[in-house]
């Protein structure tokens, strides 16, 4: 059990999470909606399922392309991810 | 040329809704729940009459709630950094159902603060200011979605 990996996919995730779309479509709709366990619920099985997706179109990709070039691909990737993360763009929310 | 309604025979109306432009989030969930799920509050009332009238009232509630939330998130999240993460760290990981399980964890524990957070707000607020709020909120996600797209297509 490779518990570096998991605490890595944990805190990677958590922190592209925290302040997304879903996450305030989740805090919009508990807020508004009378069932918090049928938001919570909805929320998670459509969070699963889209990561799911995306584990299942990884090991795809995966298995078309050699390891080197995967790294690569995912090392552009990443920093995308993050300069997007950091870019301070258009500061509707900091109000 | 404005039509007037009643030549129209028998014309399929979908909204009948007044033009307003910002829906409120409770009707807007109720559209919502309406469109995911329209057969199911007549089925629950035929099936069973008057015994559990009541819970037929909820059961199609609760499910339509569950099934719009379902929708709202997934296709937001479909494509979304979140889930381009977890597609990159799996591909190149020797073990991506642990990625998938750390994934998995951080998904639930950010759902859980939303909707704590969401429930912890309804008990501040007005109703009104929460109606309003969460409809803006929500607006300002398919406003982002659309950014997205752009961005995408562009």
């Amino acid at each position: 059990m490779d518990w570096q990996l998991l605490g890595l996919s944990f805190i990677t995730v958590f922190l592209a999470e925290i302040g997304d779309k879903s996450q305030l479509a989740a805090i919009a709709l508990s807020g508004s909606l009378k069932s918090t366990r049928a938001v919570f619920l909805g929320s998670v099985t459509a969070l699963l399922l889209a990561s799911l997706i995306g584990v299942l179109a990884g090991e795809g990709v995966a298995q078309l392309l050699p390891a080197r070039i995967l790294k690569a691909i995912a090392a552009v990737g990443f920093a995308l991810l993050a300069v997007r993360l950091l870019w301070p763009s258009e500061d509707r929310s900091e109000q | 040329m404005p039509v007037k309604l009643s030549s129209v025979p028998s014309a399929p109306v979908v909204l009948v809704a007044p033009p307003t432009s910002i829906v409120p989030a409770t009707k807007k969930s109720e559209l919502l729940s309406k469109s995911v799920s329209p057969t199911k509050p007549a089925i629950d009332s035929s099936v069973m009459p008057q015994k559990s009238q009541s819970r037929a009232k909820h059961k199609p509630g609760i499910w339509g709630i569950f099934g719009s939330t379902f929708l709202t998130i997934f296709l937001a999240e479909m494509g979304d950094k979140t889930q381009l993460a977890t597609l990159l760290m799996s591909a190149q990981s020797s073990s991506p159902w642990i990625v998938f399980a750390g994934a998995a964890a951080a998904l639930i524990t950010t759902s859980l603060l939303g909707v704590l957070l969401g429930r912890w707000l309804a008990n501040r607020l007005s109703p009104k200011t929460l109606e309003t709020s969460a409809g803006a909120l929500l607006l300002f996600i398919s406003v982002m979605l659309l950014w997205d797209v752009v961005q995408m297509g562009g």
